[in-house]
């Protein structure tokens, strides 16, 4: 027989710790905020707005997307319905970890505004016993890691004046990733195909608004194929 | 200097958006979850507004310089091989744009 006193007590699922967990997402998260940082006050922000962003808003696209349209004046409406499209997908996060937020209603509210993409998919991999203080400390850390790397970026963007045509890239290359991870999850080209579509029909109608116009045609196919599938159950 | 209390109601305005959108679900599960039309539009707005974001984003960029859109083609379309490989999305976003801003500051604008 072998020796079973080596062997840890019994637990009934062994709950990853809360440093493994969060160390992938400070990797990340440091470095992408303090592009953040650096990108908005490089833009003419104060260092410590973006960091009151990273506080409040904590949402790396929308914030991206915030620094040319704060930059160039654009009207508060503009930005908040800018900011309602990029989030949107957020809508449907939450419906899968109802049951296992935690129940108290100050820690189940931060949760619920700490849902980044990250940590959304970092808590649906966790074993359903995971007790609550673990995935509110996991939320709290990784909203500690972007707020510390926007207040680095900051603080260097505030230092040093660098004109690097092309940094705002960043956006896009986000976008990307969000797309490639939103394509992972559902193996449907439909939405794909829908959206170009709508894009192609929307610009040459108004080059301005194309997107605000494709969003609207896509959410029209959205309801018209929902409604279809749902005739056809 | 951007000035500040327009970026503070930004800000603010941001702020509960986000958050309002987030805990949606957790006020509303009831009726979300009753709605099969909003189950099936969660599964097909997502991908299709992230197209969009993407697509839109990448016209703006395209439309900065007289090069065509090559640039931003490319860049998008390495970091998106790299996160579908890799799933590190800061080994994904960094490397599209780096290459982005090499090929913007080395090449003819």
């Amino acid at each position: 027989m072998t020796d079973r006193s080596n062997l840890p007590p019994t637990h009934p699922v062994p709950s990853p710790s809360v440093l493994a967990l969060t160390a992938p997402v400070a990797m990340g998260y440091i470095p992408l905020g303090a592009v953040f940082g650096f990108l908005f006050v490089q833009a003419g922000g104060h260092w410590s707005l973006a960091w009151l962003s990273s506080l409040l808003v904590y949402a790396g696209a929308a914030q991206y997307m915030m620094i040319p349209m704060l930059a160039a004046g654009m009207p508060v409406a503009a930005i908040a319905l800018a900011t309602l499209v990029i989030n949107l997908r957020h809508v449907f996060y939450g419906l899968s970890l109802l049951e296992r937020l935690p129940r108290g209603r100050l820690v189940r509210a931060y949760m619920a505004f700490a849902l980044t993409d990250e940590t959304y998919s970092i808590l649906t991999t966790l074993p359903a016993s995971t007790p609550a203080r673990q995935m509110a400390l996991l939320a709290l850390l990784n909203h500690g890691w972007w707020m510390l790397g926007t207040a680095l970026g900051a603080l260097i963007g505030s230092q040093a004046r660098l004109t690097l045509a092309g940094l705002d890239f960043v956006l896009a290359a986000l976008f990307a990733v969000l797309t490639v991870e939103q394509w992972r999850s559902r193996r449907n080209a439909t939405p794909v195909w829908v959206a170009l579509a709508a894009y192609a029909l929307a610009y040459p109608i108004a080059p301005q608004h194309a997107l605000v116009l494709a969003i609207a045609l896509s959410l029209a196919a959205g309801f018209w194929l929902a409604e279809k599938s749902h005739a056809d159950d | 200097m951007i000035d500040p209390y327009y970026t503070i109601a930004v800000i603010a305005l941001m702020a509960l958006i986000t958050f309002a959108l987030r805990a949606l679900p957790f006020v509303a599960s009831r009726w979300l979850q009753s709605h099969p039309v909003v189950r099936r539009l969660g599964r097909f707005l997502p991908l299709a507004i992230m197209t969009l974001l993407l697509l839109h984003t990448l016209v703006g960029s395209a439309r900065e310089h007289a090069t065509g859109p090559w640039p931003e083609l490319v860049c998008a379309g390495l970091a998106a091989a790299l996160q579908w490989r890799s799933r590190n999305p800061l080994l994904s976003i960094l490397a599209g744009t780096g290459l982005y801003v090499l090929l913007r500051n080395l090449g003819a604008n």
